[in-house]
């Protein structure tokens, strides 16, 4: 416990440094970067020697008779804090190089006291074990990364993203409170108690309402919608934090509820894993429509989170028909696809913000040829990707196989569990094969072929600080899909959690197929290395000259012969049209000779065009309604006040 | 005598909530803040030094200093009378008596442990904080709006009365300081609208709201 309090202390310091020196730009940074870091390393070490030991350390502190600190740390815990310290480390040293503008000394010292804010109220809402803590902890982190997304206030497409973040953040909280409420009102506890004594029906309850909360966190489909507005509009560091880490306490959530209500309901698993389902394809079709590099990353956690919620589904269902397999299969994979998510999808934040930061744009319609001046970042960008697609060699592969076996162990049940595992084994294949698509789009567009303009053609590779986190987590990445056993064992450890009467089991009963997984890899490795060689010496007598990409021996080829985005991603979209609605602007030729043409076309999200605008159309008529209240006249608000005080004498 | 006092103190409230002109309402409300000043006199059982002294200041500011002040401010924007109030004199006066009678039945619904034996002090005082309240939104200068601060303050200080203790007045020293210092404030304030708008009527603000 000491180390615990020792590394928030560490990191505390690191957000309170910068507003002694932030006349010193460079001190600063470099003062507040070393604080937070090494806090956060400490925590990652310390969580990780901490997960062999099965013990739960317990701390209350009594603030006030009702405000009572209390902190439970389990393996499932530790297991979170890996994951934001981790990412909190990397993610500190990439805002080194990030942050460079150092007329906005201040801005920048207040960004990095709410990014030490940000990382404390994560590990206080992963270890609280009472409502209050976790409600003050919640609160905390909803609202330093609301400012730490407002960032470039001076734009005011980011306060408006900022507030649809927080708008969907707050009704997220609203329903998460609403089932403590419930909680409180059976258990007449504020602590976090086993539920499994009140009435099914009222469990039912409390687990769909902080079902919808934490999924509004998590960006679940159809409460997604602050997604895409909140990652581009953030610096690209945050970004990575926000989907890489932030996002996971809606899953955390729902773990944890689920832990304490000891739930054992066929329907609720099914429907966990249809909303899994259905956010995974979505997301990722919506994914592939997007040309705004970081509203394509953003859409992906969309998808990654479908996963990870299909993963939690199949093992709920597991749960209930007893198929030890099935339950172990499909909570892991979800636990270690979301360390592996928050690994991949900050890499490629990183990269997009290191391309963005050096490109001056967010659309992959101007950027082109990127990997022939941005080697690192392009080739980190392509392990990502890698990743994130799930090929395997990479960590994303582990996890998805992972589920894919709790699928499979779904098909010896009865006929309705077999329909659903086969739903989540097609969607889950479906929702690879997509993201590839997604992901060759982007590595093509980007990084492949010429530049399609002058901000392109200079850009330069981003300071070494930026490059550090990225080499960093590709070589996590790639761990990870080498040696996967280890990090399965970690997984397990938050597994154990979840089963209240575990059965006792040997890693090897189930997960022997890690070391062919590694052997296959180094096989792999191996053939590769000959194969370069060979290739070193055939072609080292060799001439070989350069020409430009995709000029297939074209004399003249101009960068607008390139394929683009959307003529690549649109015959992909096409297939699923139901669900994405396309917005095209066109002007016809109407003259012999025709003036300048242009083409626009657009994707709408479902979910926003018709579930949350319909609800904001709605709010907005019964709002405007109201809207005489405020009419500026002071004379009947005091009037107001004068109203109240009568009523309030009366009623007493 | 404290009953009196105290029917005198609701006679004035709707005297101030009758008169349209400015300089009758400032010698209203001195003349309020006498009588609600010299009350403790009569309904503290024993009279300390302490006590005495506390009435004399609040005396000094309730009747004389914030009077003689809001009197410099009319002088100086020079508006003699309420033109156009929002609800209307008679109908005003009407309203008076229906807060009274709201503000008795308030004050049985109360079962205060009283220490004064005065059932009527807090009925008064209800009735003074109230009409206070209605003289600010009824009215549109900003000084008669200065008043029914005052009068409001004035309530304020009656029930005060009722749940302080003898001697624990440092509360009301609290309050009336408040009050100076708000009412130096509103002078300068007013002084400001009138400058602006080129009246102090306090409907005009309304241009400053936002959208």
């Amino acid at each position: 416990m000491g180390i615990f309090k020792l590394t928030i202390f560490i990191i505390l310091i690191g957000g309170l440094i910068p507003f002694a020196t932030y006349k010193n730009f460079s001190l600063m940074k470099i003062l507040s970067v070393l604080f937070i870091s090494l806090g956060s390393l400490m925590g990652v070490i310390d969580s990780l020697f901490k997960l062999n030991n099965k013990e739960i350390y317990n701390v209350t502190y009594k603030l006030s008779d009702i405000f009572i600190v209390a902190l439970s740390i389990n393996n499932l815990t530790k297991f979170f804090m890996i994951i934001i310290y981790l990412i909190s480390f990397f993610s500190v040293i990439y805002s080194f190089h990030y942050l460079n503008d150092s007329s906005k000394a201040l801005r920048t010292a207040l960004s990095y006291f709410l990014y030490s804010l940000l990382i404390i109220s994560m590990i206080f809402v992963v270890s609280a074990n009472n409502i209050i803590t976790f409600i003050f902890s919640w609160e905390v982190m909803s609202l330093t990364s609301y400012f730490l997304v407002i960032y470039n206030y001076e734009d005011f497409e980011t306060i408006k993203s900022g507030y649809i973040y927080l708008i969907f953040t707050h009704i997220g909280a609203m329903f998460i409170y609403s089932a403590f409420g419930i909680m409180f009102a059976y258990t007449n506890s504020l602590n976090f108690i086993n539920l499994s004594l009140i009435p099914l029906n009222i469990k039912t309850l409390i687990f769909i309402l902080s079902f919808i909360g934490f999924a509004s966190k998590a960006g679940l489909f159809p409460l997604h919608i602050w997604l895409p507005y909140a990652h581009p509009a953030a610096p690209s560091h945050i970004s990575a934090i926000m989907s890489g880490v932030m996002i996971k306490m809606g899953i955390y959530g729902i773990l944890k509820i689920y832990t304490m209500l000891e739930f054992n309901s066929i329907i609720t698993g099914y429907t966990v894993l249809a909303f899994g389902v259905i956010s995974g394809v979505l997301g990722v079709v919506y994914a592939l429509g997007q040309s705004d590099l970081k509203k394509l990353l953003a859409y992906h956690s969309v998808e990654n989170i479908g996963i990870i919620i299909t993963g939690i589904g199949i093992g709920m269902i597991g749960q209930y028909e007893k198929n030890f397999a099935m339950a172990l299969f499909g909570f892991t994979g979800a636990i270690l696809h979301t360390l592996n998510h928050s690994i991949f999808k900050s890499l490629l934040f990183f990269g997009a913000g290191s391309v963005i930061h050096n490109t001056k744009n967010r659309s992959i319609e101007q950027m082109g040829g990127l990997l022939k001046n941005m080697k690192v970042s392009g080739l980190t960008f392509l392990v990502g990707s890698l990743a994130i697609t799930g090929l395997p060699m990479f960590n994303g592969f582990i996890s998805e196989l992972i589920i894919y076996f709790g699928s499979f162990q779904g098909l010896k049940q009865l006929p309705l569990t077999q329909f659903a595992s086969i739903i989540a084994i097609i969607s889950l294949a479906v929702v690879g094969g997509l993201a590839l698509a997604c992901f060759t789009k982007v590595i093509g567009v980007a990084f492949l072929g010429e530049p399609r303009n002058d901000n392109t053609s200079n850009a330069k590779e981003s300071g070494i600080f930026m490059l550090i986190p990225m080499i960093g987590l590709s070589l996590i990445c790639l761990t990870i899909g080498v040696f996967p056993k280890y990090f399965i064992k970690i997984a397990l450890y938050g597994t154990e959690t979840l089963f209240l009467n575990s059965i006792d089991f040997h890693i090897n009963d189930y997960f022997n197929f890690s070391t062919s997984i590694t052997n296959i890899s180094l096989l792999f490795f191996l053939i590769l290395t000959i194969l370069f060689t060979l290739k070193y010496f055939c072609y080292k007598t060799k001439k070989i000259h350069n020409t430009s990409t995709w000029s297939c021996g074209f004399s003249k080829p101009t960068t607008r012969m390139q394929y683009t985005d959307f003529s690549y991603a649109f015959s992909i979209i096409k297939f699923y049209k139901p669900f994405v609605l396309f917005k095209s602007d066109y002007k016809k030729i109407d003259k012999i000779f025709p003036n300048k043409i242009e083409y626009h076309l657009e994707y709408l999200d479902i979910a926003e065009k018709y579930i949350i605008q319909n609800i904001a159309k709605f709010l907005d008529l019964f709002f405007e309604k109201l809207r005489w209240i405020q009419h500026g006249n002071i004379h009947i608000y005091i009037g107001y006040i004068l109203i109240v005080l009568i009523i309030l004498l009366l009623l007493i | 005598m404290s009953n009196l006092i105290l029917t005198l103190t609701v006679l004035m409230v709707l005297f101030c909530l009758g008169s349209s002109r400015l300089l009758s309402i400032i010698y209203l409300i001195a003349f309020q803040g006498f009588l609600v000043s010299v009350l403790p006199f009569f309904i503290n059982d024993k009279i300390t030094i302490s006590v005495i002294l506390f009435i004399l200041v609040t005396l000094l500011i309730k009747s004389f200093l914030i009077p003689i002040f809001l009197y410099f401010v009319m002088k100086r924007i020079t508006i003699k009378r309420e033109i156009e109030p929002i609800i209307g004199y008679n109908g005003s006066v009407f309203l008076g008596l229906i807060i009274i009678i709201i503000s008795i039945f308030i004050g049985n619904k109360f079962n205060f442990h009283i220490n004064h034996h005065n059932t009527f002090l807090f009925p008064a005082g209800i009735t003074t904080l109230t009409s206070g309240i209605f003289l600010i939104i009824a009215r549109k200068k900003a000084i008669t709006q200065v008043i029914g601060y005052l009068m409001m303050e004035n309530g304020i200080y009656l029930l005060g009365l009722i749940l302080s203790n003898h001697n624990l007045n440092i509360i009301e020293f609290g309050i009336l300081l408040d009050l100076l210092v708000g009412v130096m404030l509103m002078g300068i304030v007013l002084h400001n609208i009138n400058k602006t708008f080129d009246d102090i009527d306090t409907t005009l603000l309304k241009s400053l709201r936002d959208l």
